[in-house]
């Protein structure tokens, strides 16, 4: 017997499962050969240890139930069937058909005489300057249904934000403005209540008629020019 | 007779003397206001297209073109003398005096002189006086007062122009390029335009207080004039835009 045909059936010679005469041929080899002799006692070794440890350190505590784990996880990755979709579900009678082409069209000629009047006549006003004389027809189906401001709101809304803004620089400018020299105070005094004065003067015409649209839009400018005022002269 | 010539001349020596001792006090104090203003000069080379950005306190800012490729700036300071430190970045020359004078309560006016290349960008702005700039041919001229001061823009031919002020008059005297934006706003004072006859643009001009809107010998007839407040048309093909709003003044065309 040579080292190879001996190493074959070194693990069946361990088990003492190997027959009488093959045995004594390994035996006879193990003797000769000092390496195949070194791999028995190897694995002669490794076979007594794993004989001698205790079940616990190889068996999980609760071997049944890491394979439930094992299990479910397994069955978690697999996708289950696509159930196959019911046919014909959609239903509809010739004349829903029709409402529904109807309003499509309805929406996208809408859409589309919007867009072409904002492409060809762009206002160039703003918004809050506005009048409800000058108001599109879906502009003020908007502001009936609450989905935007009428140019009354939009205008109020806008001035509150100023004012606010004008309130924030004021306290800035009434903080420094003791620093400045006489012309420097004269000159953002004389420039300040000529603002003011302009700011009455809108104020009380838009009274009178609300849907002036210059007087707002003179209104929104005058108050910007009031903010800007502040603004440059809270930085000296 | 020998008496009247002796007191003649001592009536006279006496005058000499009075005259030389308000000559004497008149110099003592001259230099006192000479050094009161003091003067500040830098020159920068210039690259083509430079801009100048210059943020004033309060005096006035003369800018004009000149046929060299350097920025020169010269600048009289009153009293007391604001801090003065211009600074040449990427192709822009920075004045900016209220911040270099942040924290300072009292700060003397400046005037500016400054020249510039023919195609320069101008952006000057002041809190108060008076801003001057001519013959400036560059993409943009920018001048801004804060409060009260006059603007006045001479041989412009600028793309982009943009006068804005309190109280003060602006006057502008250029050529409008196609495809251009121009706007003058003003809260008081007057606005006057100083145009070729052949400019094309698309107007919209603002005069609600005054109802002053006054076209001289410009044509009319594509206008529209409301209720005189707003004047809204076109002159030519209507290639540049210009908007002109003045809250509380007039507003006049003048043919170049």
């Amino acid at each position: 017997m040579n080292c190879e045909e001996c190493q074959e059936n070194l693990s069946v010679y361990l088990d003492g499962e190997l027959d009488e005469t093959l045995s004594m041929l390994v035996r006879t080899h193990l003797t000769l050969c000092m390496e195949c002799a070194k791999l028995c006692e190897d694995f002669a070794v490794i076979l007594d240890t794993c004989q001698t440890e205790p079940p616990s350190e190889i068996i999980p505590p609760n071997s049944q139930a890491l394979w439930c784990r094992i299990s479910n996880t397994l069955e978690g990755d697999i996708k289950p069937p696509v159930a196959e979709q019911p046919r014909g579900g959609w239903r509809f009678s010739f004349l829903q058909v029709g409402s529904a082409v109807l309003g499509v069209a309805l929406i996208s000629s809408l859409l589309t005489v919007v867009g072409i009047r904002n492409y060809f006549e762009p206002s160039g006003e703003d918004f809050t300057s506005r009048s409800a004389v000058t108001q599109t027809t879906f502009e003020k189906i908007l502001s009936k249904v609450g989905l935007a401001d009428t140019p009354f709101e939009a205008r109020l809304r806008r001035m509150k934000e100023q004012e606010s803004a004008i309130s924030y620089w004021d306290n800035r400018v009434q903080a420094q403005r003791a620093k400045w020299d006489n012309k420097m105070r004269d000159a953002f005094d004389r420039n300040l209540n000529e603002i003011n004065q302009t700011v009455n003067e809108y104020t009380m015409i838009l009274q009178q008629n609300p849907d002036d649209d210059l007087s707002g839009e003179m209104l929104d400018s005058a108050l910007n020019d009031k903010m800007n005022l502040l603004r440059d002269f809270s930085e000296l | 007779m020998i008496f009247n010539v002796i007191n003649y001349s001592r009536c006279f020596l006496e005058r000499k003397t009075t005259i030389l001792l308000l000559l004497s006090v008149v110099f003592f104090f001259a230099p006192g206001d000479a050094a009161a203003q003091k003067k500040f000069s830098k020159t920068y080379p210039a690259s083509q297209n430079v801009r100048l950005q210059l943020l004033n306190r309060s005096g006035t800012v003369t800018v004009e073109g000149w046929d060299r490729q350097e920025v020169s700036i010269s600048a009289y300071l009153e009293a007391p003398a604001a801090n003065v430190a211009p600074q040449s970045l990427s192709g822009t020359i920075y004045i900016n005096l209220v911040k270099d004078n942040q924290g300072r309560g009292d700060v003397g006016s400046v005037n500016f002189t400054i020249r510039v290349p023919y195609d320069s960008k101008v952006d000057i702005e002041t809190k108060v006086g008076n801003l001057n700039v001519s013959n400036i041919r560059g993409g943009f001229v920018r001048a801004h007062i804060s409060s009260d001061g006059d603007i006045t823009l001479t041989n412009i031919a600028s793309g982009v122009v943009s006068a804005q002020n309190g109280i003060g008059n602006i006057f502008f005297d250029g050529e409008i390029q196609s495809g251009g934006n121009y706007r003058f706003t003003s809260m008081r004072g007057d606005i006057n335009l100083r145009i070729p006859s052949n400019s094309a643009f698309r107007l919209v001009a603002t005069a609600p207080s005054t109802r002053n809107i006054n076209f001289g010998s410009f044509p009319g007839g594509n206008m529209r004039f409301g209720d005189g407040r707003r004047v809204v048309g076109q002159f030519g093909d209507g290639s540049a835009t210009m908007t002109v709003t003045n809250q509380r003044g007039s507003i006049a065309f003048i043919r170049r």
